[in-house]
């Protein structure tokens, strides 16, 4: 199958990820970790404007959601639960940062959701996947 | 005995026209025994060159170790008595804001009262001039667009030192200075990029080298010719002393924030021990290792920071950098350690309320303590976060100082922190504390949020309030439960009536037109009403009355000097530790004890016979 129009989600989603990743670099030029989560923004960005690397896409979103969840609980129970909290926390963070940081995160709610619910996202993603061997 | 023994002839300073001749006869001119004394005294006058009374000149004696000095102020005659505990070759010099400083040395033995009329000289140069103004005279002089701008800059750049010393108006080049206030950063100067660049490029401009004309008025009065002034010096060029706390046994106890020490003054003896806190298993700077704290003062990793005393005896104080509250007792010179836990960053200010309950500010972290010393209960209480941004940093900072921990030394918080792009107000800071002695409630100040906050010692119930200036930073009760806040960022002293919620405030007059005070913190004098007041950019102390509304200016006898906390002895005086950091910026280089009895120079009069001053 072959898609040649790009659907409106992947052009929405590569936008506000691509206005992301600008705020990031802006905040960026103030403290330096925040090019980082620019960075992976970008790249996010470019994947789904291109429809490509569909996994790889999907991982960062993924690693993004965890590190966000696991550090707001640990940040929340890590006192209780008698945990290494800081250094959970810190790692989390970091994890974050570099799957996109905290806009990542926002976004990836309705990315995940257009991934796992839609078909225009799936279909634009399948369309521009590279060929496996003995696939017609 | 009121035989009077001449020894040398008797010569008023000013008198002396021929500078050659003056070196030669300092030590001997001016100067003659006219009667016994407890101690080596001295009386005569102060003049200015032309040979007017020098009214509200600082009249100092030295002892022979230069460690010690006591202070007088000349009265509207130009008179002055000072009984000194010195003995042997005494310096003593007269120094008055306008001119020149002169000095005399004088062998003196005990219970010998000298007569030394001493003249103030005119400055040799304009360069000298401008070298003795206080550091409020230079930083006048930056050339700043808006007071916004310039907020930032008091807030930041004038806690730790003043701006405008010799040692911080050096001229740099736009890019040293950058880089000198990135070191600053790493000492938790919480800017963000845009302010560095425009602090940098005015402070180029503005710190140029060239000298500064500026009449100080330091406000003489009758008042202050009746006050003595007592200086120790403690520690070396690289201790950070900073607060000061005057203890049941009249001693007075310093902590050395940067060398984990805790230093005592027997006032009575003048004997000065030092006593190290015990080590704790975290890295050179502890919680704070991530920062870029200064070698060589920075040695340590707890920060003793502040002192309160509970009815047992033992001093509880605030370690800063490790997050631990500890016990000294006086007595065995135990020190015994109690974390703080919870997360908590910079235990701040401490305080003892009625019950012996101990109390103390988490500056970092945006929290409370309370100790309770017999079941050795620790309990923290986030305090409100006042918005959003600030919210983020209760939850975050913790986290990212420990990142920033991981690499020591790299400042890494700096390249994530929201505070490079939202300034320092991002957090709350809550900064001083005392309880009420009325209705035993406990009240703290946030530096950054401008708000006071009242907690129930029962309920733990909070309540805030708004200040109407900026930076409210250690705040004080005076008898009647009425808090006093000094405005750190805006140079003023605040009033709350606990009762009936209202604010009243006053701006602290500057030395001079344009110029700012930076007032870090004051204490009430219970019995009088008075609220005693830092004024760390003109190196004075200021007495504000409750009954006329005025302030009383005490210059202090030493350049540079940036008080804390400030405490009372039972017999009358005033202390603080001069803390400038670092502390070989201040005129002796070495930090000190300062200690003001407002009653010094009468008790000096009476004890000599001598006449009080006109008033």
């Amino acid at each position: 199958m072959t898609l040649t129009n790009r659907p409106s989600l992947a052009r929405l989603f590569a936008a506000l990820l691509l206005l992301s990743s600008l705020f990031m670099a802006l905040l960026g030029m103030s403290a330096s970790a925040y090019f980082v989560p620019a960075a992976c923004l970008l790249l996010q960005a470019v994947l789904v404007w291109r429809g490509k690397g569909l996994t790889l896409f999907k991982r960062i979103i993924e690693l993004n959601q965890i590190t966000g969840i696991v550090l707001i609980l640990v940040l929340w129970l890590g006192d209780a639960l008698h945990l290494p909290k800081l250094d959970i926390s810190g790692a989390m963070l970091l994890g974050n940062l570099l799957t996109g940081g905290p806009l990542m995160s926002v976004l990836a709610v309705p990315i995940l959701g257009a991934l796992l619910f839609g078909k225009g996202l799936p279909r634009w993603f399948a369309a521009n996947a590279p060929s496996r061997s003995g696939e017609a | 005995m009121t035989q009077k023994t001449i020894e040398s002839p008797i010569m008023t300073l000013h008198s002396l026209s021929r500078p050659l001749a003056s070196l030669a006869l300092l030590a001997c001119a001016g100067v003659a025994m006219v009667g016994p004394a407890h101690a080596a005294s001295f009386t005569g006058s102060a003049t200015t060159p032309d040979g007017k009374p020098a009214f509200g000149a600082m009249v100092t004696v030295f002892n022979e170790a230069g460690n010690r000095r006591e202070t007088v102020y000349a009265a509207a005659d130009g008179s002055y008595t000072i009984r000194t505990p010195f003995e042997g070759k005494l310096n003593v010099r007269v120094r008055m804001a306008n001119f020149d400083d002169n000095r005399v040395t004088v062998q003196s033995a005990m219970n010998q009262l000298n007569r030394v009329d001493i003249s103030l000289k005119r400055f040799a140069s304009e360069s000298a001039s401008s070298d003795a103004l206080a550091a409020s005279a230079h930083n006048a002089k930056l050339p700043w667009k808006s007071l916004d701008d310039r907020a930032p800059f008091i807030s930041q750049c004038n806690y730790c030192h003043q701006m405008g010393n010799a040692t911080t108006r050096i001229p740099r080049s736009h890019e040293n200075w950058i880089q000198t206030i990135n070191k600053m950063e790493g000492m938790l100067a919480m800017l963000t990029a845009g302010e560095v660049k425009t602090i940098a490029g005015v402070l180029t401009k503005g710190f140029d080298g060239q000298p500064v004309k500026a009449t100080h008025n330091y406000g003489p009065s009758a008042e202050l010719s009746r006050a003595k002034v007592e200086e120790w010096l403690v520690g070396d060029a690289l201790s950070f002393i900073h607060d000061l706390d005057v203890a049941e046994d009249q001693k007075l106890y310093g902590t050395d924030e940067g060398h984990d020490l805790i230093w005592v003054l027997d006032r009575q003896t003048g004997k000065i021990d030092k006593y190290p806190l015990p080590k704790i298993n975290l890295p050179r700077g502890g919680k704070f290792s991530g920062m870029n704290l200064p070698i060589g003062i920075f040695t340590g990793n707890h920060g003793p920071h502040s002192m309160a005393q509970t009815k047992d005896g033992r001093i509880w104080i605030t370690n800063a950098l490790s997050s631990t509250i500890m016990s000294f007792d006086p007595v065995t010179k135990v020190f015994k350690t109690y974390p703080v836990g919870n997360d908590a960053l910079y235990p701040h200010t401490i305080r003892v309320d009625k019950d012996d309950i101990v109390w103390f500010t988490i500056v970092a972290s945006n929290q409370i303590g309370r100790f309770d010393p017999k079941t050795e209960k620790m309990t923290v209480t986030g305090l409100p976060s006042n918005g959003f941004f600030r919210w983020v940093s209760d939850m975050l900072f913790p986290t990212l100082l420990h990142i920033s921990s991981w690499f020591p030394e790299k400042t890494l918080l700096l390249d994530f922190s929201h505070h490079k792009f939202l300034g320092y107000n991002v957090l709350a800071f809550p900064y001083g504390i005392d309880v009420n002695p009325v209705d035993g409630s406990i009240w703290y100040a946030k530096l950054y949020a401008n708000k006071i906050g009242r907690i129930d010692p029962a309920t733990m119930a909070i309540t805030e309030f708004d200040t109407p200036m900026k930076g409210p930073r250690r705040p004080r009760f005076d008898a009647k439960g009425v808090l006093w806040i000094p405005s750190f960022d805006e140079g003023g002293l605040m009033r709350f009536d606990t009762a009936s919620k209202a604010f009243e405030s006053w701006k602290i007059p500057g030395l001079a037109d344009k110029e700012y005070e930076v007032p870090y913190a004051l204490n009430v004098d219970r019995a009088s009403g008075d609220v005693w007041v830092t004024a760390n950019n003109t190196d004075r102390v200021l007495r504000f009355s409750q009954a006329t509304k005025t302030f009383q200016s005490y210059p202090s006898p030493t350049r540079v000097t940036v008080l804390r906390d400030m405490s009372f002895t039972k017999d009358g005086r005033v202390c603080s530790s001069s803390s400038n950091l670092p502390a070989y910026a201040i005129e002796d280089r070495v930090p000190s004890f300062i200690c003001i009895d407002p009653q010094g120079a009468d008790k000096d009069r009476a004890a000599l016979g001598a006449t009080k001053p006109a008033s």
